[in-house]
């Protein structure tokens, strides 16, 4: 299973469009930036996403996330083919 | 101290309840856990016409063609889950659900009575299927 840099519903949108998970959640926080690509979801349904922008709320700092085209699987292989 | 949650009734679209027969569409799987922690982080950022409020995101199909369409949900919203659950709105409202039409179409959230009630939620999602629009490499015909 691959792990999550931050759990997220990738089914769940806001009135942004975008998915969106509360900070507080992610592994590490710092790694989680506008513009920045992480691995958000769950164990067993991760997706590879970018970080739209952080929201200040009163009930905690919430995270827009695209999910980017491609399965981790694509991700690994490419990274495989240009030796990273 | 006041409650600092939004409103999610003020996010709820005015629009006729979709039929009993829509299809509602969610990328799994999903177990009770996560499921659990979805719906408790739904109640964390809304309350509902000023209570608690567990619910989980779904897709409901609304229209033969275009984004609400079944075909464009699978291979857009949900194009990074290889399988889906895929039940009916009239499903979930008889085991009790309220399936509210949130945010933007064709997003849709199922709320709860209770959190106690996600084990019959996943019952009501039914089994897994595969999403036949998900992506990744195509095999060959």
């Amino acid at each position: 299973m691959t792990r999550v840099d931050i759990p997220a519903d990738l089914n769940s949108e806001d009135e942004s469009g975008f998915v969106w998970t509360f900070l507080d959640e992610a592994h590490d926080p710092s790694v989680i930036r506008p513009g920045e690509v992480v691995v958000a979801g769950s164990p067993l349904t991760p997706a590879v996403c970018e970080v739209v922008d952080i929201v200040d709320k009163p009930t905690g700092t919430i995270v827009h996330l695209r999910v980017l085209p491609g399965t981790i699987e694509q991700y690994r292989r490419l990274l495989t083919r240009l030796g990273a | 101290m006041s409650d600092v949650r939004e409103e999610l009734r003020t996010r709820i679209r005015e629009e006729l309840a979709p039929a009993n027969a829509a299809v509602v569409i969610r990328g799994g799987p999903d177990t009770l856990s996560p499921l659990r922690s979805h719906a408790r982080r739904l109640n964390r950022l809304y309350m509902l016409d000023g209570e608690d409020v567990f619910g989980v995101s779904v897709f409901v199909v609304q229209d033969e063609i275009g984004p609400a369409s079944e075909r464009s949900i699978l291979g857009s919203k949900l194009r990074s889950y290889p399988m889906i659950y895929r039940t009916t709105v009239g499903q979930l409202t008889t085991l009790g659900f309220e399936v509210l039409a949130t945010f933007t179409s064709p997003h849709f959230t199922v709320v709860m009575p209770t959190l106690d009630r996600v084990d019959d939620l996943v019952n009501a999602f039914g089994r897994l299927l595969p999403n036949p629009y998900a992506e990744g490499p195509k095999e060959e015909p």
